[in-house]
């Protein structure tokens, strides 16, 4: 059971009923309804730190997933599962990112290794990202790129905390999808 | 001389304040300053009665409230319920908001009997209105939907308070026509309260809060319920029938920003959300 209220369409604040329109948004924006001037810009940097950028989709889902992993959340690892299937990752990619098997073994390229390795930096640690870490990553990635995912990497950090701390539910679609494709 | 609040000019600019000038926001505030209430009316948008948790407004939060509402361009402000009138400092803070901008205090006017009169005499000044309920000429009819000796105690109070200098209007709230002429004998009772027919209002009632529970009044879509900004404990809301209470929980359908001050932020969530209305969707009701 999610620990705040979820609206519907129903009890849908009216700044926010637009998002309530085409029937249920999803958990985060229904959580964030709590408080209806938080959503616009909310989910407006959700959209520009998640969506299409100068990092490819594949990218943003290595940060999305991985970060995910690291944070313990079960919704957004459900959720970017799903998302990187779409992205077209591959299922061993995935179990990869997951944590389900060594990465080095299913990603062949050295950029995307240093990028995971940056990643896991960024997003499952604190203090200063190592000097071998970052001059891998920077080596092999333009900065603007690595800035852009730090910000999707903060991004999928603050709604790892909220889907956890708040125990939204991931939804029936995304879990039944999941299971068929074994990653669940 | 009285004032009407929604003619005054006002020295603010800014797009509230444009807003406000060319009739596109309404002038009015509100303030819902507690909800609960002595009563329990049959009718109540906000399930108030003793038992309800209060939700208070603080003074200062009231005075800031006013204060930005003049800044903005607002016109007026309304102070409702629950019943304001059993905060007991509720009179000096209403006199204080008046030197801001207008203020109209609705009240049910049951709790100004004998002495207690006297501290409202602070309200007697023409840029405040008391605003009582009084539902029927029938004192029993009056009564079954507001509560034993209702009628008696407003017929008591509407002079005593009129006689101290205090501008009273008359709200009647109908299940009828707004134009129905069994609401004539109230009207000549009203009058011969010594109160004007201007400031005698009849409206319908709203079906929401405990009167849709007792299957009362009118379904009113958000573009029926006048845009008033109304403020609460709970945030901010499109209108003052928005805030209402449903089987003990805040219905947030009309809710706009929970963030109240500074106002600006639901103000302008308000105008945000007014201009995204389609058009043609005016208000239809004669809800007031």
């Amino acid at each position: 059971m999610p620990r705040v209220e979820l609206f519907d369409v129903a009890t849908s604040p009216i700044l926010v009923s637009d998002y309530f329109r085409d029937g249920d948004p999803g958990p985060i924006v229904a959580a964030l309804a709590n408080v209806p001037e938080l959503v616009g810009p909310t989910i407006g940097f959700i959209g520009a730190a998640l969506g299409d950028g100068a990092a490819s989709t594949r990218h943003k889902e290595f940060a999305v997933l991985r970060t995910s992993v690291l944070q313990g959340c079960r919704y957004c690892v459900h959720a970017h599962s799903a998302a990187s299937l779409d992205a077209g990752l591959t299922v061993d990619e995935i179990r990869a990112l997951r944590g389900e098997c060594e990465t080095d073994g299913v990603f062949p390229d050295a950029g995307e290794r240093a990028l995971i390795r940056w990643i896991d930096a960024m997003g499952g640690a604190t203090g200063p990202v190592p000097d071998a870490v970052w001059e891998a990553a920077r080596d092999l990635w333009p900065e603007h790129v690595l800035v852009e995912l730090s910000v999707t990497i903060g991004a999928t950090m603050f709604l790892n905390r909220f889907a956890t701390g708040f125990e939204l539910p991931s939804s029936h679609e995304t879990v039944d999808r999941l299971v068929e494709v074994g990653l669940e | 001389m009285t004032v009407d609040a929604d003619l005054l000019p006002s020295a603010a600019v800014g797009p509230i304040a444009d807003a406000v000038a060319s009739g596109e926001l309404p002038g009015r505030v509100w303030l819902y300053s507690n909800y609960h209430c002595n009563l329990a009316c049959s009718y109540c948008l906000t399930e108030s009665s003793p038992r309800s948790a209060r939700r208070e407004l603080d003074p200062g939060f009231m005075l800031a409230v006013a204060r930005q509402a003049r800044e903005l361009g607002f016109a007026a402000l309304g102070v409702t319920g629950g019943e304001p009138m059993l905060l007991p400092w509720l009179p000096e803070t209403v006199a204080a908001m008046a030197d801001e901008l207008p203020v109209v205090v609705l009240t049910n006017g049951t709790l100004f009997g004998g002495e207690r009169i006297e501290r409202v005499r602070v309200l007697a000044r023409p840029d405040i209105a008391v605003q009582i309920s009084l539902d029927s000429h029938l004192a029993d009819v009056n009564d079954m939907a507001r509560g034993p000796a209702n009628f008696e105690k407003v017929i008591d109070a509407v002079p005593r308070l009129l006689a101290l200098g205090v501008r009273v209007r008359i709200a009647t709230t109908t299940s009828g026509p707004l134009d129905d002429p069994a609401l004539d004998p109230l009207r000549k009772l009203v009058a011969s309260l010594g109160v004007a027919s201007d400031d005698h209002l009849i409206r319908p009632i709203v079906r929401r809060g405990r009167a849709d529970r007792n299957d009362l009044g009118v379904v009113a879509a958000v573009s029926d319920i006048p845009c008033e900004l109304t403020i609460t404990a709970d945030g901010a809301f499109w209108g003052s029938f928005g805030p209402t209470v449903r089987a003990g929980r805040l219905d947030t359908d009309m809710l706009l920003t929970r963030t109240v001050l500074p106002l600006s932020v639901p103000a302008n969530a308000l105008l945000g959300t007014v201009r995204g209305m389609p058009p043609g969707t005016d208000a239809r009701l004669g809800i007031r």
